[in-house]
């Protein structure tokens, strides 16, 4: 029964893998028809001494640190407030979660048009209260922060959904007798909940670190990388080398060096899975 | 009433409530609303809240030359298809994973799970030259299986961890009453997995519908799907802001609406099955 999908997979995942591994070790043309041409190591060496490769990689890492620990951060004191309503949980959460149905592209359109310098609510609000009064996706430092709210505001349902389901799990007898010893909330909160639930946080924090690097379309579409390379994250980066420069072979290099990144993100999840296999 | 749940002083959750609902919901409300708005009030220096509400942006949408008919239709088949064809073969390789005790099953899953965490960009790179080669580029079958990249492993992988959660005992029940292998699938273990089969097509086709990036690099003239659409009026000059929010809203409110209604079983589809 497994045979078909499996085949399909291998169809479609297999041939590519393996062509992308072939490309990085290439100069693709695209001119006049596909030409391979073989040039052993270039790209390879390309990747590890471009320094707008490694700008990249560090305008991602900061990305994914800001976007990733606000979501996370958010997300618990999110789930935390809605688990602890007596009544009206269940539309409150279903209010909060709609953004990440949302697609990124419309994302990026909302965040263009609340941030619009002429029109937009959020920058008209900025300037009204005299917080900041230029143009927010067209400067440095503030395009950077704008497109990772717009991620963070997508995002965290997502953990707040995740840690919620965790929250589930908290021994309730527990909790009640540390409030009778007198337990104040920030010890119950340190002491009992977070550790019941930092399964539950890892789970969330792997799947929001592989959609991290998976997504790119709300940059893609409200900065596309500027002003001045600020927001080029390295799939942005990717994306320019091969559709703008047509260098498939070096992009394919650099999409290695992703997949390297997501492989190691789905090694954690797999062990964690394990893990909760044989403590269940 | 359990007196555990009360951790915060009542104003102070009330007031973070309070926050975090309007952090969440404004972007939102703000674009359904001005989706209604004539376009010089939507472009007016000073935020307008009272307005005359009207219906231009969605009757020229569907009634002016560049239609979003096409674009419409060419979301809901390739969505559809990549969708029946991930939870179809899914669901059966979701079964046969679940239920084989082989060697290795571990480097099958891992492989599985792998699939579905490449970044897209890394993904679209040889796709793009495989596609080229093999005059797939602005066709639907190549968007539908650029999706099924996705979808299949995430369909495969999620239907596993739903039929895992099935006891045995009733597929063996059927089987010692005289069923075959296929018929305790057909009769008894399929209709229980209805809530499985559903939460799963129903996530495959968000992310196909909400896809961006694929569709930017594989459609072309025949083959765009909305998100194109959003896109193309979003990089002119000039932008038909009314035009753009009033998409928006089409491309959203279905998909929330499709989300919140398997709520339920959202958890264990979006963390592929890890939360119960």
């Amino acid at each position: 029964m497994m045979s078909p999908a499996l085949f399909l997979l291998a169809l479609i995942t297999l041939v590519p893998f393996f062509s992308i591994i072939w490309m990085s070790f290439n100069d693709v043309s695209l001119m006049g028809g596909l030409a391979f041409e073989f040039s052993g190591l270039d790209n390879w060496q390309r990747v590890f001494t471009d320094p707008d490769i490694r700008s990249s990689w560090l305008i991602s890492l900061v990305y994914f640190l800001a976007t990733v620990g606000l979501e996370m951060v958010i997300g618990t004191v999110m789930a935390l407030l809605v688990y602890s309503l007596t009544r009206g949980s269940n539309i409150i959460i279903s209010l909060l979660l709609i953004p990440m149905f949302i697609a990124p592209v419309i994302v990026g359109l909302l965040g263009r048009f609340m941030l619009d310098p002429s029109h937009g609510l959020y920058a008209w609000l900025l300037n009204e209260t005299g917080l900041f009064d230029g143009n927010i996706l067209g400067s440095v430092g503030s395009a950077m922060v704008a497109v990772i709210l717009m991620d963070v505001w997508e995002w965290t349902p997502l953990v707040a959904l995740i840690v919620l389901a965790g929250l589930a799990s908290v021994p309730e007898d527990t909790l009640e007798a540390a409030e009778m010893d007198g337990a104040k909330y920030g010890q119950k909160l340190l002491y009992i909940i977070l550790p019941s639930i930092s399964n539950i946080l890892l789970v969330a924090l792997l799947i929001r670190a592989m959609d991290a690097i998976r997504f790119f379309a709300i940059i893609f579409i409200t900065t596309n990388g500027g002003p001045a390379d600020s927001t080029k994250i390295i799939p942005i980066r990717l994306y320019d080398i091969a559709f703008r420069f047509f260098d498939l072979g070096y992009a394919a290099a650099v999409g290695i060096t992703m997949l390297v990144f997501s492989i190691m993100v789905a090694t954690a999840f797999t062990k964690l899975l394990k893990r909760q296999e044989t403590s269940s | 009433m359990k007196t555990s749940k009360r951790w915060l002083p009542l104003t102070f959750k009330i007031a973070l409530l309070t926050l975090l609902l309007l952090w969440t919901l404004i972007p939102i409300t703000w674009m359904v609303l001005s989706s209604f708005k004539p376009n010089d009030i939507i472009t007016a220096g000073t935020p307008r809240v009272f307005f005359t509400p009207t219906l231009e942006h969605y009757t020229s949408l569907f009634s002016s030359g560049n239609s979003l008919w096409p674009y419409l239709l060419n979301s809901l088949f390739i969505a559809g298809v990549s969708t029946l064809i991930a939870v179809v073969l899914g669901c059966m390789a979701g079964f046969g994973l679940s239920r084989i005790r082989i060697k290795g099953k571990q480097h099958l899953a891992f492989w599985i799970i792998s699939t579905r965490m490449a970044p897209i960009a890394a993904v679209i790179v040889p796709l793009y030259l495989l596609f080229r080669y093999l005059y797939l580029l602005d066709t639907h079958a190549g968007l539908i299986v650029a999706y099924l990249s996705f979808n299949l492993p995430f369909a495969i992988w999620l239907m596993t961890a739903f039929f895992d959660d099935l006891p045995l005992d009733l597929e063996e029940a059927a089987m010692i009453d005289g069923a075959t292998k296929l018929q305790a699938f057909r009769y008894v273990v399929l209709p229980l997995m209805t809530p499985g089969l559903v939460t799963t097509a129903i996530l495959c086709f968000i992310f196909a519908w909400n896809d961006y990036a694929f569709a930017q690099t594989f459609s072309g003239p025949s083959t765009q799907t909305i998100p194109i659409a959003a896109a193309q009026l979003l990089t002119q000059t000039g932008i038909d802001w009314g035009k753009l929010l009033a998409i928006g809203t089409i491309v959203v409110c279905p998909m929330a609406i499709a989300g919140l209604l398997v709520k339920r079983w959202l958890v264990q589809g979006l963390t592929l099955g890890a939360v119960k």
